[in-house]
């Protein structure tokens, strides 16, 4: 995957770059709107992660030029501002997620690749299916190796959140913003525990578990 | 030149203002009252002189000069109020009550004019009373003269005018005494206000305006500087009290981090120990100081704003149900019986997002502190006042009625939940957030002691009705 990382602090620009290029993706940096802008319109990316405050141009007039040239390359928003209101202004500039620093690695990769995957998979889709599991989001039903699994309307939710993001790390406050709209940090394990009422529905009695705890991270749903 | 304060101040401006257009009124007033009533006694004077010449110009007609004669004579003779004189065609006087015609150069058949009639007085004295005549030339060539004397009421128009003169001075004098008596009035009040606002710029924020009961917009402007004093010195005051709350809280972990990266570089250097674990701590302290500033970010946010942003209109039913479905998994997992009582419907004011989260705050704990085999009941209802309440209601252990104000404080944590994570920020954000509503926090004891269990805590977020 490629990714453009339009950051001003330099420092931070290569540890992302250091990190995602650990996690197999190909980076390219720019330090400013304008370059971002530059670098983006040169070159083909995957994902933009922008950071929101910038100097020349910040992130969100960048992001707001882009999108006037029809570029819709999905952007993740970094940034110190973490208000709703920063958050809903982020994304209505064409913003397609909103990470507030400081972040966890972990955070910010997860939601990049969960960005470029969105993008290759488009969104009318109305079967998802991962390894044996089968979910219909028509008849909202789901079934796993032909067996029908009975979920409350919350996980069915979740499970579609994982299906749709299969074989990457998702986070929990990914969970809690995506499956149940909160922005905000829960203190305790509430996410885990809705984590392992659903795994009890679709691993138990399954020799392979697939919805998997990534250390550090958060959950992944392998085939 | 500097005028004195007073006369500098805008009411005793304003008083001068209104003076000079009253004083330009009122002599327009008098303008017109003068010209009306002296006006009205020339005209009136004018007309008995006419028609007495009339009538004298009649008899001539009828029975000629003698006639006339005999007329003046007897005319003079009696206690009319005119005066008459018939003179010759030479000028000379024939008969009548003055000696001599006031018109002195006749001018045409027909002159008025305008005289003063010397009297004599029986104390010997004179005075010259003012008077009006016309004179006119008859068919034979005579001279007639008549006049009136106007000096009766032209003194009734000179009174008149002396008293309006007297009440036009003494509405200036007043006037201008209650310009001064307003203005003092006035700049005492601005003063001790202005006397506020400079104590509060140099400085002290206790200072407040007297507010004295009157409810008229003095009042009402040193309410709202007092309002907003108060509003200043609370905030500044938090931010004082979060600035050493930050500084010990935050001090310390960074310290503790600090201190570990210390050491684990000495055990790095001297091949110890794997710097791995040390590592993993210091990402795990790291995010404790990240996640306290985040609280005392958001708290001070929300103090400052006063009111929180973006509030619409929601049901609360419907937010504590879907809270309700969030921590109801977590309660059975740590084995308690978790019991959700919602009203639907009730409607509040408010920023979603922020009362999500205070409820998330109130439930953590609840979660937190009761032990396994307790209860956590979450409850939303309307009570008599008409405000919304969400409450929880735990088994745990409560907090004494001594400490309940303190918890509420930033970083207060009782001593007996040390070792239990989190930094003491939960109940502070939550009664910020209710104070952003204009609601408030209530803490109260459970449902009581019992089988060693209790007493337990309520915890309730208060917030007003719409509308």
């Amino acid at each position: 995957m490629r990714v453009l990382i339009v950051e001003d602090d330099l420092e931070a620009s290569r540890a992302m770059a250091k990190g995602l290029t650990e996690a197999g993706h190909e980076c390219s940096a720019a330090p400013d709107g304008e370059a971002g802008l530059a670098a983006a319109a040169a070159d083909r990316f995957d994902v933009l992660i922008v950071d929101r405050m910038m100097p020349r141009l910040d992130g969100v007039a960048m992001v707001e030029r882009l999108r006037a040239a029809g570029d819709q390359t999905p952007v993740l928003f970094l940034s110190a501002l973490g208000e709703i209101h920063d958050r809903v202004s982020g994304l209505n500039a064409g913003g397609d997620d909103y990470l507030v620093k400081p972040y966890a690695f972990a955070e910010l990769i997860a939601r990049v690749e969960a960005l470029a995957r969105r993008r290759e998979t488009g969104s009318v889709q109305t079967l998802l299916k991962v390894g044996d599991l089968e979910m219909d989001l028509l008849g909202r039903e789901v079934r796993r190796a032909g067996r029908s699994i009975d979920l409350q309307p919350r996980e069915f939710q979740l499970l579609e959140f994982l299906m749709r993001n299969a074989g990457q790390s998702v986070t929990r406050t990914m969970l809690l913003e995506k499956v149940w709209e909160y922005h905000f940090d829960p203190q305790t394990n509430v996410i885990d525990v809705h984590i392992s009422r659903l795994r009890a529905k679709i691993d138990k009695g399954f020799e392979h578990p697939m919805l998997q705890t990534v250390r550090g991270a958060g959950y992944r749903l392998e085939a | 030149m500097r005028l004195p304060r007073l006369l500098r101040t805008t009411p005793f401006r304003l008083t001068l203002l209104f003076l000079a257009l009253f004083a330009a009124a009122a002599c327009a007033f008098l303008a017109y009252i003068y010209i009306a009533t002296a006006g009205e006694v020339t005209r009136r004077a004018d007309a008995q002189v006419s028609r007495e010449m009339h009538a004298l110009e009649a008899i001539y007609r009828r029975g000629g000069f003698a006639a006339l004669n005999e007329a003046v004579i007897e005319r003079s003779s009696g206690d009319r109020p005119l005066l008459y004189l018939l003179m010759t065609s030479g000028g000379l006087p024939v008969s009548g009550s003055i000696g001599r015609s006031p018109v002195l150069d006749p001018s045409g058949d027909h002159t008025w004019a305008s005289f003063a009639l010397t009297q004599k007085d029986p104390d010997g004295s004179t005075t010259r009373r003012p008077a009006r005549g016309l004179e006119e030339r008859l068919a034979g060539g005579e001279w007639l003269f008549v006049g009136a004397d106007v000096g009766e009421s032209e003194a009734y128009v000179v009174k008149i005018l002396h008293a309006l003169w007297g009440a036009a001075a003494l509405v200036i004098v007043l006037g201008l005494a209650g310009g001064v008596l307003v203005s003092r009035d006035v700049s005492r009040n601005i003063t001790s206000l202005t006397d506020v606002i400079a104590a509060a710029r140099g400085g002290d924020l206790g200072a407040r305006a007297r507010v004295r009961g009157s409810g008229d917009e003095y009042d009402e402007l040193a309410g709202g500087l007092n309002d907003m004093l108060e509003r200043l010195e609370r905030s500044i005051g938090g931010l004082r009290h979060a600035g050493d709350a930050i500084a010990h809280d935050l001090r310390s972990p960074l310290t503790r981090l600090r201190a570990r990266l210390e050491a684990a570089m000495i055990d790095a250097d001297a091949g110890r120990a794997d710097p791995k674990l040390a590592l993993h701590q210091a990402l795990e302290d790291a995010d404790g100081v990240l996640r306290t500033f985040a609280a005392v970010l958001a708290i001070a946010r929300l103090e400052a704003a006063g009111d929180a942003p973006g509030q619409t209109p929601f049901d609360t039913g419907a937010l504590a149900a879907d809270m309700a479905e969030l921590y109801e998994p977590l309660c059975e997992d740590k084995g308690l019986d978790f019991r959700a009582e919602l009203t639907p419907g009730l409607m509040v004011k408010g920023n979603r997002e922020f009362i999500a989260q205070a409820l998330a705050n109130i439930l953590d704990n609840a979660v937190k502190y009761t032990p396994t085999g307790g209860a956590v009941m979450l409850r939303v209802r309307r009570r008599s006042s008409g405000d919304t309440e969400i409450s929880v209601t735990d088994t745990g252990p409560g907090v004494p009625a001594a400490e309940r104000t303190r918890v509420v404080e930033r970083f207060v944590r009782l001593e007996n939940s040390r070792n239990a994570p989190g930094a003491g920020l939960g109940l502070s954000l939550v009664a910020a957030v209710a104070r952003s509503h204009r609601g408030h926090l209530e803490l109260d004891e459970g449902p009581g002691a019992v089988e060693g269990m209790g007493p337990g805590l309520r915890v309730a977020l208060v917030l007003p009705k719409v509308g």
